[in-house]
């Protein structure tokens, strides 16, 4: 499904990400783990396709397709959703509007027909009684004035809502307590589908402890320096990235 | 609160802003023989309108002590706008479709006059209008129909273009026009006095609540004509009128005046409530063309707990000067403002308010959304008075602005002024951009980046919105988000 | 200013001031001081104010005006920033004042005070990486009009305390101000008023990083009018100012704020905050603000406020509630209404100066 070779990124002329290579099929979840600033946002940015994070070499194949060409609003209508690290605010769109905005868009690009104001909303509300996201949070600007934990539990609704072939966790984790973080990966695990992708990108592993991938890579340094299977994380945990770092140089 | 006559809003109102929200469209020109007053302006020019309105003497006589007075006046230049000097000898001041009788019944309006306001989504005709809100059409310089004037006859209130009024109503029409916005004024109210063609009139007897929106649509035609409407509502005690104008103009290169005068007239606990959508041609992307927009309207809060609120969406023109503004002369009355002005490509809008505050308890809240985009220039400029013996006077006033790229400007000039130790003003303001992360955001979940830039402004501007009627605000959403197109590489 | 100032810049001047004049109110900047009425009949005074100075620290340099001999420096900065009418009128009339420049990092603060009838001028030059603190006192029962010129050099700091007191006096002064890359200028002004009484500043933020950090109180009554007037402009990216006033207004007196603060074009990253409040607690006080902004680029965090209002009801209560009487409620909501104005002077010396006058002022 994925397919990244060779990539280089840079950000204003500074290389970050120096020749990664990454291959995810579908149904499976991989996890990112790395020290900080070994590149792991610029990796969920670069393939949710930010501006300003330039691709300078290698490539990024999406089910066939050549990825960073594609603006970010054609790659969540493709199925890239990417769950942001900081959720951002927007004053005045209360978060119904947005999800429905949002989600017929999409269905517009594919050319799928728009779903009414009622039919969002019921979709909406029962997926997010799941996510215990309150009635009274979807009123709410979106999310302006949310915990972090609503923030999160905000983007796992959106990912459940936009069903994406895709879905790309940055440091989802992040900011979380130890019920919030289980309900975050409650919702998580219920998406986990043989036609889905999931790539989860963590400092820590902890949250490995609840959605347990079936592979993982080791960033540092802008390049995959380990891999291995969950087992990678526990040595991780015990040994700290720098010995892992050295082991693997 | 408009909570009665909101659900009254009818598909009619919803379908003529569905259609404003849309690329500018109306800047066709409807081919029409017409009639003029000769060009130039001069006191024969002021007896040809009279004439050609059929007017009364003392009408007459008051627009020519208007041309008296304007011809020794000086054009302001204290807004922060700049055109090159308006020649006010070359333009007509008149212009009205040949064969428009006086008094007409929508059988004898000219077929093409009909076929105009269908294409700018206003059917006339009563019978495939659905009730619920009544328009007055004003072309150029005459009003060429009312609708729905029977029902409101019966309910007491008077709504015909103010042409009529001054022939069939002198008495009520001489005890209050002028008297908000005198004569003397300023420059374009002046102008305005002398040369004004035809507007609305609206009277809501006692006790009265309007049973249904009214509506004005001004359309400018012609070519080098002005358009110089004048407008006046008087609300009796106890009574309540929402009111709502929209105003389109073809695509031309060269610009075109226009200066109207609003006055409004609240008497005891009356309550008024001005909705406008400007959406006059702006001009094209490099500053060609567009309607010059200046305007003086001006509401009276007379009686005791009276109310008068303004709503504009100010989208259009080259050049928008505007302040609509409250006297709070009674004792408890309140006054508002809502705005939401957006300056596109070479766009200059000046526009705020006044809340003059007489009375004792007068209450007054200003909300002002401007947009910058492109290389406008978008300013807020408004006073807020409180005299001596204004007890316990309150305003509060919360002025954001938002710039869109780094050619435009935002300004904000506002005068707080009091001279009451028990009066409480309150000024806010704020000056954002549209973040890069919320336009990402918004693209990772699939909008467009125009998308996306419509709802962020709309968030921005959501407490304006929300004053409009309801199923119109959700309509002037979408062009708010037309206004802003092309302001995103 | 005979060796200060080159004759035709001096004419220039004059030229300047004759052909705009007293400032009436329909000059919009004058709207809320009128300055013809406080003149009345009397002209505009051409003598030559006076002024004095402290003990001169280290590191300070001192030049005489009205002396002969003027060294490079006077010569290359005196007149050469923004001026107005009226600052052009101190230029081409006044035949004295003082220029100082500093060299290095000052401690001891230096002070200088105004007084007497006329025009006067000032040079303030501090170069690159030095500092001083600058006390200054403007008082008398005159009519002066002071035209104040302040260059701060890259990595200066200038911090500026002027405490301004007179009764029946018309006193203008007219600061314009230049600073240059990450200079700090940091100042209070506390004025009780005067039959006219207008502070103009005239900032330009010309240097990335400069910053202008400006408080002030007012407090007034009688017949007393205070005039502050700012203009601030964020001419380079990454520049900042603050402005926080505060305005007591009893009797029969006015405050007036006018502050405007540009933005220009590219001017990207340039933050800026404006608050002006102001207490009316005269039946007939009356208090004027005017809080501008004028922005020219996208990328910049501006803000302003302003209040105008009594004392707040619930406070007063709450207070009273808790046995503290009327009167001494109201005095303490007054003093905190101030303080945190004053809490902005650096130097806890020159606070209590400030807080001194202020409180002097209050029991009158």
């Amino acid at each position: 499904m994925l397919e990244i070779k060779n990539l280089h990124v840079s950000i204003g002329g500074k290389e970050i990400l120096k020749g990664l290579n990454l291959s995810i099929t579908a149904g499976q979840v991989h996890a990112i783990m790395g020290p900080n600033g070994s590149g792991k946002s610029t990796l969920s940015y670069v393939l949710a396709g930010r501006a300003g994070y330039d691709i300078t070499q290698g490539s990024i194949t999406y089910n066939g397709e050549d990825l960073g060409a594609l603006p970010p609003e054609a790659r969540a209508a493709k199925g890239v959703f990417l769950a942001m690290q900081y959720p951002v605010e927007i004053p005045g769109v209360t978060t119904m509007m947005f999800l429905k905005s949002a989600l017929n868009a999409q269905r517009r690009a594919r050319g799928e027909s728009e779903l009414d104001a009622i039919g969002v909303l019921k979709t909406v509300r029962r997926k997010a009684a799941a996510l215990n996201v309150s009635e009274e949070m979807l009123k709410r600007a979106l999310n302006v004035g949310f915990s972090g934990g609503e923030k999160k539990r905000l983007e796992i609704l959106q990912m459940s809502l936009f069903e994406p072939k895709l879905a790309i966790l940055d440091e989802t984790d992040s900011g979380l307590d130890i019920d919030a973080l289980k309900l975050v990966a409650e919702g998580v695990n219920a998406l986990r589908d043989p036609a889905r992708a999931m790539l989860v990108i963590t400092h820590y592993q902890r949250l490995l402890d609840y959605i347990v991938p079936d592979r993982i890579h080791v960033l540092a340094g802008g390049r995959i320096v380990a891999e291995g299977g969950k087992e990678l994380a526990l040595e991780l945990e015990a040994k700290g990235y720098d010995q892992i770092v050295k082991d693997a140089a | 609160m408009s909570s009665a006559a909101a659900p009254e809003i009818n598909k009619q109102t919803k379908e003529t802003v569905a259609a404003l929200g849309e690329k500018y469209k109306y800047g066709f020109v409807t081919d029409i023989e017409m009639t003029r007053a000769p060009k130039g302006l001069s006191e024969d020019t002021v007896r040809y309108i009279s004439a050609a309105k059929n007017e009364p003497d003392w009408m007459l006589e008051w627009r020519l002590a208007a041309y008296r007075r304007w011809v020794q006046m000086k054009e302001p230049d204290w807004a922060r706008v700049h055109y090159p000097r308006i020649d006010y000898q070359n333009a007509y001041y008149y212009a009205a479709p040949k064969n428009t009788p006086l008094k007409k019944s929508l059988d004898e309006v000219d077929p093409k006059l009909l076929e105009t306001y269908n294409k700018l989504g206003i059917p006339l005709n009563e019978q495939m209008a659905l009730a619920g809100v009544a328009v007055d059409a004003v072309f150029d310089s005459v009003s060429v129909a009312t609708t729905f004037t029977d029902k409101l006859n019966e309910a007491g209130v008077i709504f015909c273009p103010i042409s009529e009024a001054i022939r069939d109503y002198p008495d009520m029409v001489r005890k209050y026009l002028g008297t908000v916005v005198p004569v003397s004024d300023n420059f374009f109210a002046t102008l305005n006095s002398a040369v004004f063609s035809d507007g609305t009139f609206v009277y809501v007897p006692k006790g009265v609540r309007c049973p249904m929106e009214l509506s004005t649509y001004f359309r400018i035609n012609a070519s080098e004509t002005g358009q110089f409407e004048r407008t006046l509502i008087v609300a009796e005690e106890g009574s309540y009128v929402s009111y709502l104008e929209g105003c389109t103009a073809p695509k031309r290169d060269e610009n075109q005046l226009h200066a109207a005068v609003v006055e409004l007239v609240a008497l005891e606990a009356a309550e008024i409530k001005y909705s406008t959508v400007q959406n006059w041609y702006p001009g094209d992307e490099n500053g060609l063309g567009g309607i010059y927009n200046f305007v003086t309207k001006r509401g009276d809060c007379r009686g005791d707990r009276s109310k008068i609120s303004w709503t504009q969406v100010e989208t259009g023109s080259a050049i928008t000067w505007k302040y609509p503004s409250c006297i709070l002369r009674g004792d408890d009355s309140v006054g508002e403002f809502y705005s939401i002005a957006i300056a596109n490509h070479y766009q200059q809008a000046d526009t705020g308010t006044k809340m003059i505050h007489l009375g004792k308890n007068t209450r007054s809240r200003i909300i002002s959304k401007g947009i910058s985009a492109g290389r406008a220039q978008n300013t807020y400029r408004g006073l807020v008075s409180v005299h001596a013996r204004a007890e316990n006077a309150r305003n509060f006033t919360q002025c954001d602005s938002l710039l869109m790229g780094g050619q435009c400007g935002a300004h904000t000039v506002p005068y707080i002024e009091s001279r009451n130790s028990s009066a409480r003003i309150e000024h806010e303001a704020t000056t954002s951009k549209i973040a890069e992360d919320q336009l990402f955001y918004c693209q990772a979940r699939g909008l467009g980046a125009e998308e996306a830039v419509a709802l962020i402004v709309n968030g921005f501007c959501k407490e304006v919105l929300q004053q409009l009627p309801m199923e119109f605000a959700v309509e002037a959403q979408k062009l708010v988000g037309i206004s802003l197109e092309g302001s995103v590489g | 200013m005979k060796t200060a100032l080159a004759p035709a810049r001096r004419e220039q001047a004059a030229s300047h001031f004759r052909a705009i004049g007293i400032p009436t109110r329909r000059v919009e900047e004058w709207k809320y001081s009128d300055l013809a009425k406080a003149l009345g009949d009397t002209a505009f005074s051409q003598d030559t104010a006076r002024w004095k100075l402290g003990k001169l620290p280290a590191g300070v340099e001192m030049f005489d005006l009205a002396e002969a001999n003027a060294p490079d420096w006077v010569r290359t900065h005196l007149g050469s920033l923004k001026e107005t009418a009226l600052s052009a009128a101190s230029l081409a009339y006044a035949d004295g004042g003082v220029a100082l420049r500093v060299t290095g990092a000052v401690e001891t603060p230096l002070e200088i005070e105004f007084s007497g009838k006329g025009n006067l001028r000032a040079l303030v030059v501090l170069e690159k990486n030095s500092a001083l603190t600058l006390v200054e006192k403007a008082n008398g029962d005159d009519q002066r009009n002071v035209g104040v010129e302040i260059l701060l050099g890259a990595n200066a700091r200038l911090h500026h305390v002027r405490i301004a007191r007179a009764n029946a006096a018309v006193h203008i002064e007219e600061v314009a101000m230049t600073l240059a890359r990450d200079a700090i200028y940091n100042a209070h002004y506390a004025s009780f008023g005067a039959t006219l009484s207008r502070l103009e500043l005239d900032i330009a933020l010309e240097g990335q990083g400069a910053q202008a950090h400006l408080s002030g109180v007012s407090v007034l009554s009688g017949e007393a009018h205070a005039d502050i007037t700012t203009r601030i402009s964020h001419a380079v990216g990454n520049t900042q100012s603050t402005q926080l006033f505060k305005k007591v207004a009893g009797g029969k007196s006015r405050a007036v704020y006018q502050g405007k603060v540009t933005v220009a074009q590219g001017a990207d990253g340039s933050d800026s905050r404006q608050t002006a409040k102001a207490l009316l607690l005269g039946d007939r006080a009356e208090a004027d603000l005017k809080p501008e902004l004028e922005i020219f680029a996208d990328d910049v965090k501006c803000a302003h406020g302003a209040a105008v209002g009594d004392l707040d009801a619930d406070s007063l209560f709450y207070l009273r509630a808790r046995g503290i009487p009327e009167s001494d409620a109201r005095d303490l909501l007054i003093h905190a209404f101030l303080e945190d104005a004053m809490a902005g002077i650096v130097r806890s010396d020159l606070r209590d100066q400030v807080r001194a006058a202020v409180n002097e002022a209050l029991a009158s």
